[in-house]
């Protein structure tokens, strides 16, 4: 499999596990949506040395992970991208911030550590809070959600149709890809020769595509105005879950159920 | 290049997303005015196709390995640089709500680097100028030279600001604790290699677009008049030199002397980045949502919020508790899982 | 219903595609339009739609086709594109659907009325909330059929609508077509499928029309149709 295979499998299996249903599922996007970006918030906004405070906010994830049915590790395939990033930011922390903040028996350790984990722990919090969003939305309800909340409708169009080209056009060029290694075994990528007229190809073709495309709107009677599915209702249910997540970070955010517990078995 | 939601603290994600967000009111304002609706789905089929792109491998000759794209230069040369930044956003968008590439609320910053850089930086400041100059004289073999010229430029150009956003905007976040010298001593010259080959792969395929397509190009006087192959590699090989000479300058100066590039843009040096990375926060605007944070930024070396130092017995029993507590989370999140799947299993069996 | 009188087309200067093209189709007729790649088949498709403009009358239900009466020519006339890919972009099919009728000011119930209808008629009701990217070849034909007939529109046109379909869904695609009681142009290489769709054949050979009448007469004329790059249907080939 080439690389345009694999995001075409990637994509695949997102709207594959959008497509199920749960309790998760049938919420309102836009209940979704703002829950996730308050949790991202929420958990971005722990201090780098609150690894104590930060470890409880796995539980959200983890609960909705369940409820929903989706695989942890559907998710953690994703982390292959993330993870690098991260760990090139923060593997630098214990370098340069040796300060020794906590000891576990014979073992101390500096603040550069508990950094570096909280800066990983973040990353993962995140990733599994927006990988649940998308695993649980369908990319139409989602953007739907995005006009209600008010993002322009040209943005939210446009990320509808280049979404609906992007599998077109991935597919094209891993055809493309494939054809080009059956002619040229020994190479990794694509030659020095080739590299305009590879894309440049497909680029010309691409603008015949988007005319004929555009002929087809307005052979429809386009006129500068998209029509959707109807947008599902904000329901009772939505608003309680939104303000139950509300809640729950709050709690979780303010807290300290870490050291509660803990303090409840130390002392 | 894509951020992390990891990476920045909330303040900076969302002034991010303020400054992403008016760019974008401004390029759909002006495209709106501009009312071409056959634009819209020129985008979309470009940015797909740009999408698509950066999943190639382009071999770079003599080295064995390869090189890609990110496509914000070569937006603004077909779309202009109103609709190639909206391009360029969708792109990002999909890129982080499907692939993990990038972040929700790093999608702002992201934009920032990679799409406001490469559109209206790239676009006004280098493809429009240089299109409309009378560099390298007339024909079209100079308007080639101009085409390969504004790529690799604006390649690099706009590479290089989004690498110090980077730099900056996790600085800020105080998210890392290596020097804001070292990190910017070690991101610019990457990104610089980078770029150059970026430009020379955007210039391969808009030089492409010119010879069967020129109309598609903005700026771009399908010319008249004889070709000279020559120019084109003299071009190239005075820009290859210009980027060696100036590059390895720029990071002689950036590894052998952070203190005083913070110098120049913090006015601080005398505090040293070793203390406090060169950056104070208030100074700059940025403020937490949590109350906390900024405090513990600035005096991290000082003190820690809620936790005690090793030697300071009192505070060691919540460390301690904390450590605990945190490995009954965890275990309590065993448990969901366990019950979940349990659950599921009762269900199907059902 | 269509009438060309005179027309004249040139994508360059001093290379017409089309010469003084002049023909008649009468209402609820079905007309295979053949020729060679090249002959000015899609030319004539795009001019018809408003899509070009060139020389020459183009007449649709009485109504001369120039930018003023763009807007109730095109409803007239459901144009099936030869890539359905291009034609549906929208997310699902419904949508697809919808998106005409909503255009042409219906309500969304009328529209959902529509919509009904018309997969019920093609037996596509599965089909309905599917993602038009994740949906195949075949359906993805059906669909784009389905979304142009829910228009309503008084004419169809179609390019190439058996081409890369499997021999299933082509016959599908053609029992669909014949079964639609609309006025029917139709372009294609597969010319058994014209023979079974359509009553009349037009024959373009470098921009003119080389012959034009009965399909049964003109699809069996094996020399007039290998003079134009052609060659007979595959059914009746050893019946001439």
């Amino acid at each position: 499999m080439n690389k345009m295979q694999k995001a075409l499998h990637e994509l695949a299996e997102m709207d594959e596990l959008a497509a199920r249903s749960s309790p998760i599922h049938s919420l309102h996007p836009a209940a979704k949506l703002i829950a996730t970006i308050a949790y991202i918030l929420v958990t971005l906004s722990f201090d780098k040395y609150d690894l104590s405070g930060l470890v409880p906010m796995l539980l959200w994830p983890i609960l909705l992970f369940q409820i929903s049915g989706v695989e942890l590790r559907s998710c953690f395939y994703k982390l292959r991208i993330v993870l690098p990033l991260v760990m090139a930011v923060g593997l630098f922390n214990p370098f340069f911030d040796k300060e020794i903040v906590l000891r576990i028996g014979p073992a101390a350790v500096s603040g550069g550590v508990v950094s570096m984990l909280t800066l990983m722990l973040k990353g993962l919090y995140c990733l599994m809070a927006s990988f649940l969003l998308m695993a649980t939305t369908p990319i139409d309800n989602l953007c739907a959600a995005l006009r209600q909340l008010h993002v322009p409708k040209m943005l939210v169009t446009l990320l509808l149709l280049t979404y609906r080209y992007v599998g077109v056009m991935t597919g094209e060029l891993a055809i493309m890809t494939e054809a080009y290694h059956l002619r040229a075994p020994g190479q990794k990528g694509i030659h020095i020769s080739a590299w305009g007229s590879f894309l440049g190809q497909l680029l010309l073709r691409s603008m015949d595509r988007a005319q004929e495309l555009y002929a087809s709107m307005l052979l429809r009677g386009y006129h500068q105005h998209f029509h959707y599915a109807d947008i599902k209702p904000f329901r009772r249910r939505d608003a309680l879950y939104l303000i139950g997540c509300v809640l729950v970070f709050a709690l979780l955010r303010y807290g300290k159920i870490a050291q509660l517990l803990g303090s409840a078995i130390v002392r | 290049m894509h951020m992390a939601d990891a990476l920045l603290a909330p303040a900076v994600a969302a002034t991010m997303y303020v400054a992403s967000g008016t760019a974008v009111g401004v390029s759909i304002h002006k495209l709106k005015k501009d009312d071409e609706p056959q634009k819209l789905p020129v985008m979309a089929v470009t940015a797909a196709l740009v999408f698509a792109g950066q999943m190639i491998n382009y071999t770079i000759p003599g080295t064995g390995s390869s090189g890609h794209m990110c496509g914000g230069m070569m937006h603004s040369a077909l779309l202009g640089p109103y609709a190639g930044f909206l391009s360029m956003i969708v792109i990002l968008a999909i890129q982080c709500l499907f692939f993990a590439d990038g972040g929700l609320m790093a999608l702002g910053a992201n934009v920032w680097n990679m799409a406001f850089y490469g559109c209206f930086v790239g676009y006004f400041l280098i493809w429009r100028p240089i299109m409309q100059s009378r560099w390298f004289g007339a024909g079209k073999g100079a308007q080639r030279a101009r085409i390969v010229a504004a790529s690799i430029i604006g390649c690099i150009v706009t590479l290089q600001l989004g690498a110090f956003s980077v730099v900056l905007e996790t600085s800020l976040s105080g998210i890392t604790e290596l020097p804001f010298g070292a990190f910017v001593a070690l991101m610019q010259p990457i990104h610089l290699a980078i770029g150059l080959v970026e430009g020379l792969i955007t210039s391969a395929v808009l030089l492409f677009v010119y010879e069967s397509r020129p109309e598609l190009l903005q700026c771009v006087e399908p010319a008249e008049g004889g070709s000279s192959r020559r120019s084109l590699k003299a071009v190239v090989a005075i820009l290859a030199v210009v980027v060696l000479v100036v590059g390895g300058g720029l990071s002689l100066l950036a590894s052998s002397n952070p203190d005083g590039l913070e110098w120049a843009l913090f006015g601080n040096a005398e505090e040293g980045y070793a203390e406090n990375m060169g950056l104070d926060e208030e100074n700059y605007g940025v403020e937490s949502a949590a109350a906390e944070t900024a405090g513990a930024i600035q005096e991290k070396t000082s003190f820690l919020p809620d936790y005690a130092f090793a030697d300071n017995d009192a505070a060691v029993g919540t460390t301690v508790s904390g450590v605990v507590g945190s490995a009954m989370v965890a275990g309590v999140a065993i448990l969901i899982c366990l019950a979940g799947g349990f659950f599921r299993k009762k269900r199907q069996s059902a | 219903m269509i009438e060309f009188q005179n027309v004249s087309f040139a994508y360059e200067k001093g290379r017409p595609v089309l010469r003084d093209l002049s023909f008649r189709i009468e209402r609820g007729e079905a007309v295979g339009l053949i020729g060679a790649n090249g002959a000015g088949k899609s030319t004539v498709m795009k001019l018809l739609l408003g899509l070009l403009q060139g020389e020459g009358k183009i007449l649709v239900d009485g109504l001369e086709v120039k930018r003023e009466t763009l807007g109730e020519v095109r409803r007239k006339l459901g144009f099936v594109l030869q890539n359905s890919d291009n034609q549906m972009f929208m997310p699902t099919v419904y949508e697809d659907m919808i998106f005409a009728p909503l255009n042409y000011m219906l309500s969304r119930e009328e529209a959902d009325a529509r919509v009904d209808a018309v997969l019920a008629r093609l037996g596509l009701e599965d089909l309905k909330y599917r993602y038009n990217h994740k949906i195949s070849g075949g359906e993805k034909r059906m669909a784009a059929i389905a979304t142009i007939l829910a228009m309503e529109p008084e004419a169809v046109l179609m390019d190439e609508p058996t081409s890369a379909l499997d021999p299933f869904n082509r016959r599908l695609v053609i029992n669909t077509i014949r079964e639609l009681l609309q006025t029917k142009l139709i372009t294609s290489h597969d010319l058994d499928m014209i023979l079974d769709t359509c009553g009349r054949v037009i024959l373009l050979s470098g921009g003119r029309i080389a012959a034009d009448g009965p399909a049964q007469t003109i699809l069996r004329d094996r020399v007039l149709l290998e003079a134009n790059r052609m060659e007979l249907p595959l059914s009746l080939m050893g019946r001439e």
